[in-house]
């Protein structure tokens, strides 16, 4: 067991380090334009981010909460739709036009959110599906407002003079932006009290409800502020890409996508579903460039999320510090344990009776705990 | 008049295959808490088959499911222990949803793959038969399709209440603790209902074939109405989803006379809003319902 000086210094080790690590990610992320050598990379970085922006909107229902939404790709086609509705058919500013439509989507949300968050798990999954089921069937027939299975054309938000690849790089700065006050709304609600109420339901949803936890008001909220951001990012993809079509912008594939980002970098970390959006839509764009418009990348999209499924359900990062907090002092590691997690560590002590296996504690580890007793 | 008979007789018709494949789902959520994303991904696979194995052979694509029905219970059987099974208990309601919806997007793929997305009909001699019922036309294939979907349907139920193993299944779906304790081998009654369950894809499947024209990505148009559906019925329940299946099936039919075939299909979303807001377990689900 380390004494008490070592394991803070371990912490201070820790906490300098994880600066250190943001920063550089920072100066990556924005030194990724004049690094990329061509037009077409940087639009795929942009489309990377765009992915990442997403993923990290959806983490904040599938994360903290654990209800694994399969259909934010309505929210992201509504935001996408409601920029480019209000840039068409007002002179509003296209950038408080963006605003505006993930504050309406908010708003549209929380409906939708109390109808499908009063049932727990499978019916919620089913709801979501059957909400971009639906937005499909209205944007395709509703062709005099949304264009219809034509498109819709959305005007650029710079002039003429911005070019291509100076568009590309204002965009991608703008997505990076976003994404930056996504992770750091995530990040603040992840060490609230809010957010230790969010994560004993994902745990234990009776067992939070009996200790006082709001559960329902909670979720609700999580749901929204999920709905907003996702909006945001489907705006700004809407003004970037400058063309809507309501295949592509209310298609299960994309929430798909989401969820298989999110789970394979890990819905537990701050950074998970970045580490997702990168591998994944690196994947993506490199399927599409080799192998065209077959239907090989579903196939492709199916086996890898049936993978991640089975085999690595808590994704990589957690993997990864897994395997970190081998070498390192054991106290100053915080693990976030799952209910199963808790439930077969209780049953190896008491294998083992003398419990040598119960230490290594965090705050998380405290709140589950406290849930389950 | 005629035209009100004629979409009632076509509700009930389509009704009945919605009543199948519903009873399908109802299976599989049953005894393993599953949704099953991928039962019409399986609908349509059987489609494509039947359709490939009459192409092929000129024969009648009934005939087909002498091999489907087996082939799909053994890939049923084979799904619950092989991938369902390994699933943590904890998260299985969420998790499995993943994972039948990458099998889902998989066997899309790969029916793209194989037979492009070129739209598919399979020709019969009798496809363009029709009677007349007190002023309303019922196409030959349709009848044939819903007989089809009832016997399925009336063996399911004798199955399920006749015999020693639909006991045990019933059991396993009410009491999975309890039906262990009573000597049930609970793994395998699991792994047959999920074969039975997927059996009712093969049924349905070869049925859709007859008289419609089927792509790749045509399971979507069908997973949503079949959720909405266990939803409405309440999950877990059989009779529930079966009644849903009808009522919803003859709604989309009478809207589709003022509203036309699109806007027709929104009816059963708005269904599910609406049973969430008043009764989010269902019309016919019980305690199994509530919880999930």
């Amino acid at each position: 067991m380390p004494s008490d000086s070592e394991v803070r210094r371990g912490s201070v080790l820790i906490t300098t380090l994880k600066i250190v690590g943001v920063l550089v990610l920072a100066a990556a992320v924005l030194s990724f334009p004049s690094v990329a050598g061509n037009a077409f990379i940087l639009s795929v970085g942009v489309v990377i981010m765009s992915y990442a922006v997403l993923a990290t909107s959806w983490n904040f229902v599938g994360g903290f909460t654990g209800y694994m939404s399969l259909g934010h790709a309505a929210y992201s086609g509504l935001g996408a739709y409601g920029t480019g509705l209000i840039v068409i058919h007002t002179d509003i500013n296209p950038w408080v036009a963006l605003g505006l439509s993930g504050l309406l989507v908010a708003v549209l949300a929380v409906p939708v959110g109390i109808a499908s968050l009063r049932v727990r798990g499978a019916s919620f999954v089913i709801v979501s599906i059957a909400m971009v089921l639906i937005l499909l069937l209205v944007f395709q027939s509703w062709g005099e407002v949304t264009g219809g299975s034509n498109g819709l054309r959305v005007p650029r938000p710079f002039g003429p003079e911005v070019l291509r690849p100076e568009q590309h790089e204002r965009f991608f700065y703008l997505h990076a932006a976003l994404l930056a006050t996504a992770l750091l709304v995530w990040w603040l609600i992840d060490r609230s009290r809010f957010g230790i109420g969010l994560k004993a339901v994902r745990e234990d949803e009776d067992k939070a409800q009996a200790l006082g936890v709001p559960t329902f008001n909670y979720k609700l909220v999580a749901f929204v502020v999920s709905a907003f951001f996702t909006a945001l990012g489907g705006g700004l993809y809407a003004l970037w890409f400058g063309f809507l079509d309501p295949i592509f912008q209310f298609s299960i594939l994309v929430g798909s996508y989401m969820v298989l980002m999110s789970l394979l970098g890990g819905i537990r970390s701050l950074f998970g579903p970045l580490l997702g959006a990168v591998i994944v839509g690196y994947a993506l764009e490199f399927f599409k460039a080799e192998y065209g418009d077959t239907q090989f990348h579903l196939v492709a999209l199916g086996l890898l999320l049936a993978i991640v499924v089975l085999f690595m359900p808590d994704g990589i990062i957690p993997a990864l510090t897994q395997l970190a907090r081998r070498f390192a002092p054991q106290a100053s590691s915080i693990r976030e344990m799952t209910a199963a997690d808790l439930a077969e560590r209780r049953r190896d002590a008491d294998a083992d009776a003398d419990g040598s296996s119960e230490e290594n504690n965090g705050t998380e580890h405290h709140v589950t705990e406290g849930a389950r007793s | 008049m005629s035209l009100l008979i004629q979409s009632i007789v076509l509700g009930l018709l389509l009704g009945g295959l919605y009543a199948l494949l519903a009873a399908g789902l109802t299976l599989y959520f049953g005894v393993m808490r599953v949704v099953m994303i991928a039962h019409s991904a399986f609908l349509i696979l059987a489609a494509y088959l039947a359709w490939f194995f009459s192409t092929e052979t000129g024969l009648d694509p009934l005939l087909s499911l002498l091999v489907t029905v087996p082939l799909f219970f053994l890939i049923g059987v084979g799904m619950q222990r092989l991938l369902i099974s390994r699933l943590r208990p904890a998260t299985m309601t969420m998790m499995s949803v993943l994972l039948t919806f990458a099998i889902a997007l998989t066997i899309e793929g790969l029916l793209g793959y194989v037979f492009t997305g070129t739209q598919r009909r399979v020709r019969l001699s009798y496809g363009g038969g029709d009677f007349e019922v007190f002023g309303a036309n019922i196409a030959v294939v349709k009848l044939i399709a819903f007989g089809l979907a009832a016997v399925s349907l009336l063996v399911l139920y004798l199955v399920l209440t006749r015999t020693r193993f639909g006991q045990a299944l019933r059991a396993t779906i009410q009491h999975p603790e309890a039906a262990r304790l009573v000597g049930i081998n609970t793994d395998r009654i699991a792994g047959y209902g999920f074969g039975i369950g997927l059996a009712t894809a093969a049924v349905g499947g070869t049925a859709l074939s007859l008289d419609s024209t089927i792509y790749p990505s045509l399971h979507w148009h069908w997973i949503g109405p079949l959720m909405a559906i266990i939803v409405v019925g309440g999950l877990g329940s059989i009779p529930g989803a079966a009644i849903a299946a009808m009522v919803l099936g003859l709604g989309q039919s009478l809207l589709q006379i003022p509203l036309g075939t699109t806007w027709a299909q929104t009816f059963f979303y708005l269904a599910l809003f609406a049973t969430l807001m008043v009764r989010p377990q269902g019309f016919f689900g019980g305690r199994l319902a509530q919880r999930f």
